[in-house]
């Protein structure tokens, strides 16, 4: 196949498209639509897939257009639920007012870590915000202001109807999810995304092309901490319970983690297959415990060995399809 | 000021402990180019394997040494071989995130094999007698383990300088394939040091599975301390990881003066702020 074949297959005809936007605009609208005919539940389920992806895709955002592997990607997560629930409870306001506040805190925390963490690279920077995340973790469980070891409630919403409740976190959470996915896609067609692709391709021609790095990764770090934090936040809507040792678990990295590198790291679509995978297995498998995350490893393991890709690669290597469109690879001869 | 001074000294042996758990990680960095995120699940295994020796064979936690040192190296020989050739060199991520999920595997089968249950091993007298060196008391168990850990550091700083090894790390940490060109088979070369990394981190773990109770998910904070140690030392440089760990095991036991829940905390502010002062450790070299 040569490249001429593969810019006309990459980009759909007119009539193509409005026929993507109509069922785009019909499962958006059923999806909106579920709480009026779906059980609780799902609805949490739902919420829980919401959120998780947008973590993911925010994780696959600074390593895959970065190059920023994060271990400790559960201080945003942390400091986003922390916030709001903190924010909510002390000033007494319905929580989903204070939703853009919580998220505003977590881009502000952004902006300051970057200050000790830019100052590592690679491998070491990956670790040191994992440092970082821990000492987030230790200090909540000794702040008493914070509810401690034993975390806090989150009390404004027990003044909401169960339906209300349940739909109101549920749409915040489609709203997170199907946000992000815009955010992610308008960043990485517009000027920062192609910064960061330059950077990453080749970081020595970038800075000669008048590129600022560390500018363009400081934007990608708030950005994708923004919309961990604000995921964050939502989860734990859904659970209605913060305490630090879950809220800055590992488990959270780790779940965006096994979600980019299953689906694929660097892509958009990477973290869409890499959520559907990870919800599939999960919920088939994870009441075998210990054997459950044993098999996930290993199956993390295997993908970086045998295709570092991950799935979205082994789709992209049969069909030549680029639903988003922010692929800028070079055209081979 | 007693009392003081018997923290600082406590931090000091505490920390000879950190720079051996950090001495592995220094050597798999600077040889290798990557971070073994599995590091201090690979310490909590070994302490699961001399307990599991000391058990079978009725021994006491040196002894078990014998047995486990070597079980070690082979575990670190064919995990090298096996796994983790095939991402050396293919960037940072690629190492990282492979280790990543081999921590989660290895936590969940000593879970499975262990329970979740904490243990620690058992040198009976020994780990309980000390003695007072001018009002201050020592224990015999920390002091020990302090020469144990300078003398491995020694040894492994000798090895670096003078031995054949020592000159293939040092090539092949410059230059892996300018290296590989005047005959370092560095996928073998690779094998030996991941072995002899694991051989280290066995002297550790009996140490440390005396000294602390563990339980499967303890790795991580292994990792950690090990991690603070080495960059704090600064790259290329095997005293500085050592005294990397000196500086965060001394702040841990000041920090735990000051809020008993503080201690790890403490640690991890110094590693944080001596890296804004310093980002390429305090030994380090100026550019990475």
């Amino acid at each position: 196949m040569n490249s001429l074949a593969l810019i006309h297959q990459a980009r759909p005809r007119k009539a193509g498209r409005a026929v993507v936007g109509v069922v785009l605009l019909a499962v958006l609208g059923a999806l909106a639509l579920a709480p009026w005919f779906t059980s609780f539940a799902t609805q949490r389920l739902l919420v829980e897939i919401f959120t998780v992806f947008a973590m993911a895709l925010a994780w696959n955002l600074l390593a895959g257009y970065g190059g920023l592997v994060v271990v400790g990607h559960q201080m945003f997560v942390g400091v986003g639920a922390y916030a709001l629930f903190a924010l909510s409870n002390r000033l007494g306001i319905n929580p989903w007012i204070m939703l853009p506040l919580a998220t505003a805190a977590t881009a502000l925390f952004a902006l300051l870590s970057a200050l000790p963490m830019f100052r590592l690279s690679g491998a070491h920077f990956a670790v040191g915000t994992w440092v970082l995340a821990e000492m987030l973790r230790i200090l909540t469980l000794n702040n008493e202001w914070l509810g401690a070891g034993g975390g806090m409630p989150l009390e404004a919403l027990a003044s909401f109807d169960r339906w209300t409740r349940n739909a109101g976190v549920y749409w915040s959470a489609l709203v997170t999810g199907v946000g992000a996915l815009v955010i992610a896609r308008l960043m990485l067609r517009g000027r920062l995304g192609l910064a960061l692709m330059s950077v990453r391709d080749s970081e020595a021609a970038a800075a000669a092309s008048g590129v600022s790095i560390q500018r363009a990764k400081l934007a990608l770090w708030v950005i994708a901490g923004s919309i961990t934090g604000l995921a964050g936040a939502v989860a734990y809507m859904n659970t209605l319970q913060v305490t630090p040792d879950a809220t800055f678990s590992l488990n959270w990295s780790a779940a965006a983690i096994f979600i980019a590198v299953l689906g694929g790291i660097g892509t958009l679509e990477g973290p869409i297959l890499g959520t559907i995978l990870y919800f599939l297995l999960r919920e088939s498998f994870s009441g075998y415990g210990s054997w459950y995350f044993i098999g996930l490893g290993s199956l993390a393991i295997a993908t970086m060995v045998f295709a570092p890709g991950g799935a979205w690669s082994l789709v992209t290597r049969r069909w030549a399809i680029d639903p988003f469109g922010v692929r800028r690879d070079m055209p081979r001869r | 000021m007693q009392a003081l001074i018997e923290t600082i000294a406590g931090g000091l042996m505490l920390g000879a402990l950190y720079a051996l758990f950090g001495l592995g990680l220094s050597l798999s960095l600077g040889v290798m180019k990557m971070i073994n995120i599995a590091h201090g699940d690979l310490i909590v295994l070994g302490a699961y394997l001399c307990s599991t020796v000391m058990q079978l064979l009725g021994i006491g936690p040196f002894v078990s040494l014998l047995a486990v040192i070597p079980m070690m190296f082979v575990i670190g020989y064919g995990l090298q071989r096996v796994l983790l050739n095939r991402v050396v060199g293919r960037g940072a991520l690629s190492p990282l995130l492979l280790t990543f999920g081999l921590s989660i595997v290895l936590q969940n089968i000593l879970q499975e094999v262990y329970t979740a249950d904490t243990r620690s091993l058992q040198a009976g007298e020994f780990a309980l007698q000390g003695f007072d060196l001018g009002g201050v008391s020592i224990g015999l168990l920390p002091l020990v383990s302090t020469v144990i850990s300078v003398a491995i550091f020694a040894g492994t700083s000798w090895l670096i300088g003078h031995s054949h090894l020592g000159r293939q790390a040092r090539a092949v940490a410059d230059d892996p394939g300018t290296a590989r060109l005047v005959g370092v088979n560095d996928r073998n070369f690779f094998a030996l040091v991941t072995g002899f990394v694991l051989a280290v981190i066995a002297l550790a773990s009996v140490m440390y599975g005396i000294r602390t109770p563990f339980s499967p998910t303890a790795g991580p904070e292994r990792l950690l301390y090990s991690f603070e140690a080495v960059v704090l030392g600064g790259l290329g440089n095997v005293w500085g990881t050592f005294v990397g760990g000196l500086i965060i095991g001394v702040a841990q036991l000041l920090g735990a003066k000051v809020s008993s829940g503080l201690g790890p905390f403490f640690g991890h502010l110094v590693f944080l702020v001596a890296l804004l002062a310093r980002p390429q450790g305090l030994f380090g070299k100026g550019s990475r």
